[in-house]
């Protein structure tokens, strides 16, 4: 048998609201799950689609893409234009057979912390019951296993 | 007179009054269905222009060939609907000065090949016409096939396609949105695309581009045409086109004033899929 | 070769009871490019800094990565001692095991990993840290206050008694806004014209001010530091350089029966005027929409009374433009239009009036010189019903919030009516009585203790009239009866709402705005002075109701932000900018149309000979705030972001 299961998800988040918004869950000290590993950026602006497929690529099993409440985004508008790309990014992924379920969105405010936590519960549950995400990590080494020659 | 016989003589007119420097047609291909684009300099050049049902690529991408509009001077160029298209968001990405570009414009239907009136980029209203246009319906029921699929059917589906690509940049070669000095699978620092054919890079590339084309495709066919290994890449360009309608009431090319679909927002765009 | 330290914290036993920090530190010495990693109990303490500004020296690190708390938490402290150790600020990562790991994880194993994921993800991001310096740019210290209610008046006295220039600017033909209006003021009862004239004196004649009245600010370009304004004067036909405001040709104007702004329709005003007779500038204008002249070219009597020529009918408006380095903006409230309310009559019985009506009336100065007499018949009214929160607190018709003021001044009014008119008789409807603050509460009671008020509690459902009395039928809902009160006069405590034109404005100078158009504060609590857009600040009546001490204590708030501002030459800024590669910008303007600061301008590359190649997009470093939103916008990757490049993100990704 091989080992259970932990499932990976790589968060991309905005400094200002949901980077602050783990801390807090952290300064409450509410417990959730060690499966996160959060990427801060500026802003929700700053998240480039790039970022999501490298993630998928380098063996997330869902990625995690969070910033400020529209309407409060330290910059005024970094999440509206990212919250477009978003819709548009994931009818793309969706449509070339990526489960809408690995890629999640949320608004999540520096106040938010227990908001936090419990989606990481969340998404880190889902995803054990998805299991791995495959697709793109066996084509990945495939290309590790080629590159050994 | 026809219409080739028409369009020869106006851009012959055209050129031997100055107006314009170059005209970019079609000539003669190998073969009778083939035709290849010919560029004339002078009056007697036009001549050659040939019109038919086979004229079918989207010009337009000639317009954006560096240095080509720089010295201000006009030039003429034979264009579809979908050509027309393409010049306006071409116009509204700053790539093109509405007053350089004459436009001789011809519709076919069937095998019927009727002129556009109108020169300049200005006398065409789109609007309706590509809001309600729905790609050939083989496209139309393959794309249907694939929503209907399971994600990971539509995974296959795609690996089965993207696992050919070749990395020709074939695609991006003849679209006339790819106009970019630099593409991002030539940035190496980072590596965000592999340069080599692996399935998963070219999984990357093939998203990629269809990411950078939402929202500014003009439904050409011309990738699709020209990709040697016969990825459908209309589909995708076709579900990117109908997600930015649907979502943000948005159709690229209707005019030449728009701004950028993922460069403008409204407050109340949708997000029922954000927590 | 990158040569990066790194620094793993217990902080005390917050990390190392949850993290095996031994572990840790040996998978970070293993790591390429990782010339020293220790441990330490805090590293935030002094010992824990100077081991960490030792090991830059010795190890001549190219980067230092410090495995601890939030970056929210330290990384200024960080910053600072690789500055002292001569390593550019910049090249710091915190990788935050606490916060994100430690407190928040209860498998130490697993906890363990992370933090060594986080740790390596930042080692190799920081390894591909650039070494940035701040940016300066260079303010110009004037400013920049609109409009002159006492919230803008006080603003311009603080920031011109520190020697610091300031155009206070104000749509009015005189400064003074809504309190010039008032008669006495809560909770002191001291006259309002009293206590204001003389700051608009002091303003007017203080040598760095310059007010300038009757005139609007067209358009703000900039950023902080670095604003330019234009300034419309409108055309008064009066010349100030001359006028002396002895007021002959308001005497001898003809058209005297037009209903006064100021005097809320109550009083009447001629064609040439001055709101009110303190008004400052003591120099009338002419309303061109009713002036006899302008509307049927004869008369001028103006002109001929005036003995020193002081009137200009050929007078055009001007735009002036100013430099400024801040702007505060101070541009107050109006009052709500009651007329939605059609059960309170107001609109259809003269006697239902507005509190600033009552102010009016009760003003010494006010059209009936302080005595209170009705507007249909000028008697004096026996029984005068209030009604508070007519418009605020009721989200169906009117506003969501509290006006804040209302109760006060009610019961001001209240006081007023009884001192004015003995065995008089004022009924309140109220719905709870707001008065926090110093001495306002003591104020209220006063009116009901000493001065008789009636309040009862509960909500006005009709006023009608009958037999030559307003009748106000409502409930009392402490005694749950319902009460009809016959009243000579009905006085509505209207909501306190933004000026009509205020979203408009905002958006002409670039700042936010709520729902109504009250202007956004930077945070509610820890920046209520400051806007979002740098070098912008707010006070008075225009960022939420407030009352007069409130304004004040706000404009003062916002002189010392601009002061702060203005305390020297260059103002230093975060090096996280913004820039442009312009050999491969396409010029398809994306990133102009996408940026939320208009940060990004339209550049020309021309040849040696000045021959235009192409256009390329150019980031202003004194605007960027830098959010990065052009960067993911650019097709090309054309644009990168300073301390969150490309390169960064792409190692600290491929590391996880
Ligand atoms: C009936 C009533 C009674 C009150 N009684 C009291 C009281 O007893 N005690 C007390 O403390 N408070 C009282 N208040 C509250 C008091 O009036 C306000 O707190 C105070 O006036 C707020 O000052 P401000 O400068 O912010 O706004 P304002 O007084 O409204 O001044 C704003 C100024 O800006 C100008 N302006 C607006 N837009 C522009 C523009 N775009 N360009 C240039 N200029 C512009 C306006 O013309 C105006 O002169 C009362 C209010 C009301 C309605
Ligand atoms: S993506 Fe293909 S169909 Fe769309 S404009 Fe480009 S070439 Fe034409
Ligand atoms: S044309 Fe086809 S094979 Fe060539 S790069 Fe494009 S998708 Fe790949
Ligand atoms: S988005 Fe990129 S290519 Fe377009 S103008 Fe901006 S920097 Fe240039
Ligand atoms: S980083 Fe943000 S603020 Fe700066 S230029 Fe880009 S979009 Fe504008």
């Amino acid at each position: 048998m091989s080992e259970p299961f932990e499932p990976k998800i790589v968060a991309f988040v905005c400094t200002y609201c949901t980077y602050a918004g783990a801390d807090l869950a952290g300064t409450s000290r509410l417990k959730y799950a060690p499966n996160v590993r959060i990427v801060r950026l500026p802003c929700t602006g700053r998240i480039s689609p790039m970022f999501i497929l490298k993630a998928l690529q380098k063996g997330a099993d869902t990625v995690l893409v969070s910033g400020c409440h529209p309407g409060d985004c330290h910059f005024t508008a970094g999440n509206y234009h990212a919250r477009r790309r978003w819709t548009v990014f994931r009818a793309l992924l969706a449509f070339t057979g990526i489960p809408e379920e690995r890629i999640r969105f949320s608004w999540v405010s520096a106040a938010e912390g227990a908001k936090f936590a419990e989606m990481i519960n969340e998404i880190t549950e889902q995803t054990r019951k998805l299991g791995p995400f495959t697709q793109y990590q066996e084509l990945q080494k495939v290309i590790e296993t080629q590159s050994t020659y | 007179m026809g219409i080739q016989e028409q369009y020869r003589s106006e851009a012959a007119a055209l050129l031997s009054s100055g107006e314009v420097k170059l005209v970019i047609g079609f000539g003669e291909g190998s073969t009778a269905d083939r035709r290849r684009p010919l560029f004339a300099r002078t009056p007697e050049e036009a001549q050659k222009f040939v019109l038919d049902a086979a004229c079918i690529a989207n010009l337009s991408t000639y317009l954006v060939t560096e240095g080509l509009l720089s010295d201000g001077k006009k030039v003429a160029v034979f264009l579809k609907p979908d050509g027309i298209r393409s010049v306006n968001i071409l116009i509204s990405e700053a790539q093109l000065k509405p007053d350089q570009v004459v436009i001789l414009g011809y519709a076919i239907d069937k095998a019927e090949i009727t002129a556009l009136e109108g020169r300049n980029i200005s006398d065409f209203s789109l609007g309706e016409e590509i809001r309600s246009h729905t790609p050939p319906p083989h496209i139309l029921q393959e794309a249907e096939r694939i929503e209907e699929m399971n994600p990971a059917e539509r995974f296959e589906f795609w690996k089965a396609h993207f696992s050919k690509c070749i990395k020709c940049y074939a695609c991006r070669q003849v679209c006339p949105m790819c106009y970019c000095r630099r593409c991002i699978v030539d940035v190496n620092q980072p590596q965000w695309v592999s340069t080599s054919s692996h399935t998963l890079g070219n999984f990357e590339w093939n998203i990629v581009r269809a990411f950078h084309l939402a929202g500014r495709c003009a439904a050409c066919g011309a990738c699709d045409r020209a990709c040697p290994v016969n990825i459908p890449l209309r589909l995708v360009n076709y579900r990117m086109g109908k997600e930015v309608i649907d979502a943000f009431d948005y159709c690229a090319g209707e005019n030449s004033s728009q701004k950028p679909v993922l460069a403008s927002f409204k407050q109340d765009d949708p997000e029922t899929f954000i927590l | 070769m990158a040569k990066i330290g790194v620094f793993v914290c217990h902080c005390g036993e917050n990390i190392a009871s949850m993290v095996d920090t031994g572990t840790l530190v040996k998978a970070m010495s293993d790591h390429p490019g990782v010339a020293i990693c220790n441990e330490y109990k805090y590293f935030c303490s002094d010992p824990g800094q100077e081991t960490v500004k030792r090991a830059i020296r010795e190890h001549n690190l190219t980067g230092v990565v410090v495995a601890a708390c939030s970056p929210r938490m330290h990384e200024t402290t960080f910053r600072k001692a690789c500055a002292e150790a001569g390593l550019n600020p910049y090249m710091l990562e915190l990788a935050n095991i606490r916060e994100q790991c430690s407190w928040v994880h209860s498998e130490k194993n697993q906890a363990t990993s992370k933090a060594i994921e986080i740790t390596r993800s930042l080692v190799e991001k920081v390894k591909r840290n650039n070494e940035l310096k701040p940016i300066s740019v260079p303010v110009t210290r004037r400013a920049l206050v609109i409009g002159g209610g006492i919230a803008g008046i006080q603003a311009a006295l603080d920031i011109a008694g520190a020697g610091r220039e300031v155009v206070l600017v104000e749509r009015e033909p005189s400064i003074g806004g809504h309190m010039s209006q008032l008669s006495e003021t809560f909770p002191t009862l001291d006259c309002s014209q009293c206590i204001l004239t003389p700051r608009m004196v002091e303003a007017i004649q203080h040598p760095k001010i310059t007010v300038m009245t009757y005139s609007e600010v067209e358009e703000v370009e900039g950023y902080i530091g670095n604003f330019t304004a234009k300034i419309r004067k409108k055309a008064r036909y009066v010349d100030m350089s001359k006028c002396t405001g002895c007021g002959d040709c308001i005497q001898k104007c003809p058209v005297k029966k037009i209903p006064s702004e100021f005097e809320c329709g109550l009083g009447k005003r001629t064609a040439i005027y001055t709101p009110f007779a303190q008004a400052v500038p003591n120099v009338p204008v002419i309303d061109k929409s009713r002036c006899t002249y302008f509307k049927n070219g004869k008369c001028k009597i103006c002109e001929k009374s005036c003995q020193i020529d002081a009137i200009d009918f050929e007078q055009q408006e001007s735009v002036e433009t100013f430099e400024f380095g801040a702007i505060v903006v101070a541009t107050g409230f109006q009052i709500q239009d009651t007329s939605v309310y059609g059960e309170y009559g107001y609109g259809k019985y003269k006697d239902v009036i507005t509190g600033l009506h009552f102010e009016r009336l009760a003003s010494a100065s006010g059209p009936t010189a302080g005595k209170i007499q009705r507007p249909s018949d000028g008697k004096e009214p026996e029984t005068v019903v209030f009604i508070q929160c007519a418009g605020s607190r009721d989200p169906s018709k009117g506003v969501k919030y509290c006006s804040k003021i209302c109760c006060m001044y009610t019961a001001k009014h209240a006081m007023l009516y009884t001192h004015k008119h003995h065995g008089s008789n004022s009924k309140i409807f109220y719905m709870d009585i707001r008065a926090a603050g110093k001495g306002y509460d003591e104020f209220t009671r006063r009116a009901i203790e000493e001065d008789g008020a009636d309040y009862l509690r509960g909500r006005v459902s009709k006023v009608f009239e009958e037999n030559g009395k307003l009748i106000v039928r409502g409930v009392d809902t402490l005694l749950g009866k319902p009460v009809e009160v016959a009243a000579d006069m009905v006085v509505l405590a209207t909501a306190m709402t933004p000026q009509p034109d205020a979203k408009q404005f905002a958006k002409r100078i670039g700042i936010g705005y709520d729902e109504y158009g009250f202007y956004n504060e930077a945070h509610l609590k820890l920046r209520p002075v400051e806007t979002a857009k740098a070098g912008i600040y707010l006070c008075g009546a225009c960022q939420s109701p407030k009352d007069i001490p409130d304004s004040v204590a706000q404009a003062s708030a916002a002189a010392a932000k601009v002061l702060g501002l203005f305390s020297r030459e260059q103002l230093e800024r975060e090096p996280v900018v913004a820039a442009v590669g312009e050999t491969t910008c396409a010029g398809c303007w994306g990133c102009v149309y996408a940026c939320p600061y208009n940060a990004i301008e339209k550049k020309d590359i021309t040849d040696r000979n000045g021959n235009l190649i192409k256009q390329v997009a150019s980031v202003n470093p004194g605007l960027c705030q830098g959010c990065g939103t052009c960067v993911t916008f650019c097709r090309s990757n054309s644009i990168d972001l300073a301390g969150f490049t490309e390169k960064q993100i792409f190692a600290e990704v491929m590391a996880l």
